[in-house]
């Protein structure tokens, strides 16, 4: 059976002068899937979304949602949509109910307003002000507001920035839920367990293009047999940290942690592990592990997905 | 409840519940129809003031028939008597003390008068009686009462009207005793009120339209501009154009909104005046309440324009703070307006609020009109339509659409 | 103050000066705002003042009696007359406004006719329609008054107009706003906006913040107060006879005082952002009550109470005094000033304590 496919872009431009902050953007999202733009800061994931949102024009492209190309994100499409933005406020001297009651509003269909505040967990905190309410509330609170209207499309523009680990695996669970009850989730976020973890499928994003897409597994599996073998460096000095590197090559050292990546796993462990007798270096907190989403962009582009 | 009422609870209970904005457009029109009606109701009636004077009588006699100086005296010397509990004497007498020389007595005084200890210093001069006989009997000027009053100060200028009206009585009451004057001759004095059915109207009556004026200009001026553009830069309206509201709906509920905090004000005013300070003014009246529906759309449209012309939220709120005092004053809202130099002229007729304060207060009978009745309807609802045509242009939502 | 103090001090003051003067709102606040004032006060001056002569419509019984009536308004000083041909012509005039008030005398009695909308201006018609009726009471039976007073001015070096009351009270309001707010307002704003603390994890000396926001302010305010003084006398043509040496120690003083003021609402009131609002406030209603607008004599008896717990009523009466409007006891003036002096003075400290802080609870 054919996939069905909620939300395909074609080619998608948008440029503010000589600054090219989407520049031919390709990809589709199967329904009841989720996908995940990753990207570092400044790659053009926002701009992406807020395009598909609506709240900004393209500049070139095409957009197919809900199967039919659209040349504006109009009324009919946005009472299907679900939008959590980047950034946004909500007023301030609002309750939160009224909140919930206020977007509501705004859809033909929508749920009811308890259902929407023990979704997020904020029943306790239905006459609260929001200027009262923590980040991770007011997160929580978006999170409702953008599922209202029971969408099929939702759209998360980095959902777990600034959460604490508690906050963030509940958003994760929630992200699964929606998936298992048929909606389409699109995400951007620049966290790579997130985008391992979530997405069924994953387009990496650097300077407004595309550089590479598929699933986590394909993509990784893109490096290789290669394993990496990382420790703590911390008081190695510069000689040392040369001649490891001349022993055992593929090394890399930044922020105290030495790594190396290697197809022969049996033969650098051997290698490191003599030199560390001879230096006399105790390998502190060592790991072994598999390639993942951080190195296939380190390998692409050369830098970090966090700065 | 649909999106427009939604947008337009949401606009009057933020703003209700807001301390700033609950303070600038609900407490603080309150307060100053308090204010103005206390200081300005009483005026005309009984003072509540005693004014510190000083009085010494140069010209006594013994007290005799005619000792016309002591009469004076005695009349100046009632004031300070107070004839019930809840009326306090209009003056508080200072007078030499037994023994003391006159000269210093006067001296002193004159200085007290000087600094403002003192309002007034009333002296009946020596030769006083001499004097009134020889006026009484044709051969002279008037007798007169020496009466020293400090320049510039209030306090002197009102005792010394009263000081006048004793004069006034007291030379009727003198004549009298000559026997040249008959008071079953004397003169029948009336007063009426003409206008407006000869009712006697309040200064409340002339205010509370005018406060009301204000609280309206003030919520449009500060309000409008001050939600949009803080909504927009705080990104709290972008939330809303990710959903299927559109633009002219979130702008037909925040106008409903507007207007319902508008009525809020509105009613709060007129409870407060009508029944507190006894306003009799009908501004419940179709008329009226059309013209207040007219005042609250323009400053509603006038908002608008605002926020269409500035780019951020402290401009729109600097440009508000510049234009806000000046349209007020020079709108007549508060003050009667008097002989006005051409340019402020000019600006009092450019202003949309001196055509629709006098509209109102001539609907309601309590002032004559300044400027023609069709303009009173006429140059608000143009500018009205100007502020709408410049911000449907300009206006930016922070949406590309 | 130590040596490195005193640089951190030049260059705070440097910084400090070169804000005020880009940012064009404070600008505009504190020297168009008086000027704004004093103008459109001026121009409203013929509505509640005593500018100019007040209409009077006649109707009067052509007779002997009538004649003399006549001759007694006509040499009334500060009124124009004009005369109608019976009671419904002048009622007429009176309802379009053509005159102030009337008088009509049908040979039997004297009625006078007020206009019951021009409730604000009519005490002051009834108070000239007395002297008219007592003069006309006696020289109907032949006599004329015997009794008159003598009115002697003493003190008030200046002329002594309604505006040349007010002006001062406006300037006296300008020092006001710019002392509270230097502290409710602008520093409690840079609190609110972070400033702070970047400048205090420096080694920045506070006093040195404080000094230099405080000269600013105190050279600002007296500059601006001259060029409101300026304007007032130019466009006006008043009359001040200003005492120089008080006026100079008394702006100064004022402002200090009104910045200790502000210390104490930025200390009372946590929320930096509140403190704008309620010295705002705060300053709106001492405007009101403090007798620069509205002579306080008019005043009920608890708004008189509250006016003389003002500060703003003692400062505008001493401003009063230092540009010659009105006399009072020099040891009063030199109370006032030492007091706000005094006062902002020893609350002061307290801002570089309490207040220069980091906004964290």
């Amino acid at each position: 059976m054919a996939e069905s496919i909620t939300l395909r872009v074609t080619d998608l431009i948008k440029h503010y002068g000589s600054v090219r902050a989407v520049d031919g953007v390709s990809f589709s999202v199967p329904t009841a899937s989720v996908f995940t733009l990753l990207g570092p800061n400044g790659a053009g994931k926002t701009t992406t979304l807020e395009i598909l949102e609506g709240i900004r024009r393209p500049g070139g492209g095409s957009i197919e949602v809900f199967g039919e190309r659209r040349l504006r994100i109009d009324r009919a499409v946005k009472e299907r949509m679900g939008v959590l933005l980047q950034d946004g406020n909500f007023e301030p001297e609002l309750k939160v109910r009224e909140v919930i009651g206020l977007f509501a509003s705004f859809f033909r269909r929508s749920l009811p307003i308890d259902a929407v505040l023990e979704r997020v967990a904020l029943k306790e905190k239905e006459s609260a002000l929001v200027r009262t309410l923590s980040g991770g509330q007011r997160q929580r609170l978006a999170v409702g507001v953008a599922l209202v209207n029971d969408p099929e499309l939702v759209f998360l523009d980095e959902p777990t920035t600034g959460l604490d680990p508690q906050a963030r695996r509940a958003m994760w669970s929630l992200v699964s839920e929606l998936k298992d009850s048929g909606k389409t989730i699109i995400l951007t976020t620049h966290y790579m367990e997130e985008a391992e973890t979530l997405s069924d499928h994953v387009s990496i994003m650097d300077h407004g293009r595309v550089i590479v897409d598929g699933t986590p597994r394909e993509l990784t599996a893109g490096l290789g047999e290669e394993t990496f073998i990382e420790f703590d460096g911390r008081g190695l000095s510069d000689v040392q940290l040369a001649s490891l590197d001349a022993r055992c090559g593929a090394m890399r050292s930044d922020d105290d942690l030495v790594s190396l990546e290697t197809a022969d796993f049996a033969g650098a462990m051997d290698r490191l592990i003599s030199w560390a007798k001879e230096a006399g270096v105790p390998l502190r907190d060592i790991t072994v592990r598999q390639p993942n989403l951080e190195d296939v962009f380190l390998s692409l582009t050369g830098r970090r997905l966090r700065e | 409840m649909s999106g427009i009422t939604a947008v337009a609870r949401t606009y009057l209970v933020t703003n209700l519940r807001e301390r700033i904005t609950l303070f600038w457009f609900l407490v603080f029109p309150l307060f100053l129809l308090t204010i103005l009606t206390l200081i300005f109701g009483g005026l005309g009636s009984d003072l509540e003031t005693t004014f510190a004077v000083g009085l010494v009588n140069s010209a006594r006699a013994n007290g005799g028939p005619t000792d016309f100086s002591s009469m004076v005296e005695r009349a100046f010397v009632h004031l300070s008597s107070s004839d019930s509990p809840d009326r306090r004497p209009l003056f508080r007498l200072h007078r030499p003390a037994d023994g003391e020389d006159p000269r210093a007595f006067l001296d002193r005084e004159k200085d007290a008068v000087r600094i403002g200890d003192r309002a007034l210093l009333i002296e009946i001069p020596a030769g006083f009686n001499e004097a009134l006989l020889a006026s009484v009997g044709g051969a002279g000027p008037p007798a007169a009462i020496a009466i020293s009053v400090s320049g510039g100060r209030i306090s002197s200028e009102i005792a010394r009207s009263i000081a006048d009206q004793v004069i006034a009585g007291v030379n009727e009451r003198i004549l009298t005793v000559v026997g040249r004057f008959d008071p079953s001759q004397a003169l029948t004095v009336e007063s009426a009120r003409v206008g407006s059915n000869g009712r006697d109207f309040l200064y409340v009556d002339f205010l509370l339209p005018g406060v009301v004026l204000m609280a309206f200009f003030t919520a449009g001026l500060f309000g409008v501009p001050g939600t949009i553009l803080f909504g927009r830069e705080r990104k709290i309206l972008k939330r809303y154009w990710v959903t299927p509201l559109e633009t002219r709906r979130f702008l037909a509920g925040f106008s409903l909104g507007h207007l319902a905090l508008c009525a809020t004000q509105f009613v709060a005013l007129y409870l407060l005046g009508r029944f507190a300070f006894g306003a009799r003014v009908a501004l419940l009246s179709p008329l009226s309440l059309a013209f207040l529906a007219l005042a609250a759309s323009v400053f509603l449209a006038f908002g608008f324009l605002i926020s269409s012309l500035a780019r951020t939220a402290n401009a729109a709120m600097a440009i508000a703070n510049i234009l806000n005092l000046p349209m007020m004053f020079l709108g007549g809202l508060f003050f009667p307006i008097g002989e006005l130099p051409a340019i402020l002229r000019a600006v009092m007729l450019a202003n949309p609020v001196t055509y629709l304060a006098d509209g109102l207060r001539t609907a309601l009978g309590v002032t004559t009109p300044m400027v023609p009745c069709a303009a009173t309807i006429a140059v608000p609802v143009a500018w009205a339509v100007v502020c709408v045509v410049v911000a449907a242009r300009r206006l930016q939502w922070g949406a590309e659409q | 103050m130590g040596c490195r103090a005193m640089s951190a001090y030049r260059a705070l003051l440097g910084a400090e000066l070169r804000i005020f003067v880009r940012d064009k709102a404070s600008l505009a606040f504190t020297f168009l705002f008086p000027l704004l004032f004093i103008l459109i006060f001026g121009a409203l001056m013929g509505g509640i003042g005593d500018a100019e002569d007040s209409r009077i419509g006649l109707a009067v019984a052509p007779n002997e009696e009538g004649r003399q009536l006549e001759q007694i308004v006509s040499e009334t000083g500060r009124l124009s007359v004009h005369s109608h041909p019976d009671r419904t012509a002048l009622e007429a005039a009176l309802e379009t406004g053509d005159v102030d008030f009337g008088a009509v005398w049908d040979g039997d009695r004297l009625t006078f006719l007020y206009d019951a909308r021009r409730t604000q201006e009519n005490h002051t018609f009834e108070e000239v329609a007395r002297g008219i009726a007592a003069r006309f009471n006696l020289l109907l039976q032949g006599l004329a008054p015997i009794v008159s007073t003598r009115v002697e001015s003493v003190g008030g070096r200046g002329a002594t107009g309604w505006l040349n009351l007010v002006v001062p009270g406006i300037l006296a309001f300008s020092t006001l706003s710019a002392g509270l707010f230097a502290v409710s307002g602008h520093i409690t704003g840079m609190k609110q906006r972070k400033l702070l603390d970047r400048m205090i994890v420096t080694p920045m000396p506070r006093v040195a913040l404080l000094a230099a926001v405080i000269s600013v302010r105190l050279a600002v305010v007296y500059v601006s107060t001259l060029i409101t003084l300026g304007v007032a006398i130019a466009v006006f043509r008043l009359d001040f006879d200003v005492d120089w040496l008080r006026y100079s120690l008394f702006v100064p003083a004022g402002t200090v005082g009104m910045m200790g003021f502000g210390t104490v609402i930025a200390l009372v009131v946590r929320q930096p952002s509140s403190a704008g609002n309620i010295a705002n406030a705060i300053s709106m209603i001492m405007m009101f009550v403090s007798g620069i607008y509205f002579p306080i004599e008019i005043m009920p008896a608890f708004l008189r109470g509250i006016s003389r717990a003002m500060p703003l009523t003692y400062m505008a009466d001493a401003l009063r005094y230092a540009t010659g409007v009105i006399d009072m006891s020099d040891t009063r003036f030199w109370w006032t000033t030492g007091i706000l002096f005094g006062a902002g003075v020893a609350v002061l400290p307290l801002l570089a304590r309490y207040v220069v802080r980091a906004d964290r609870r």
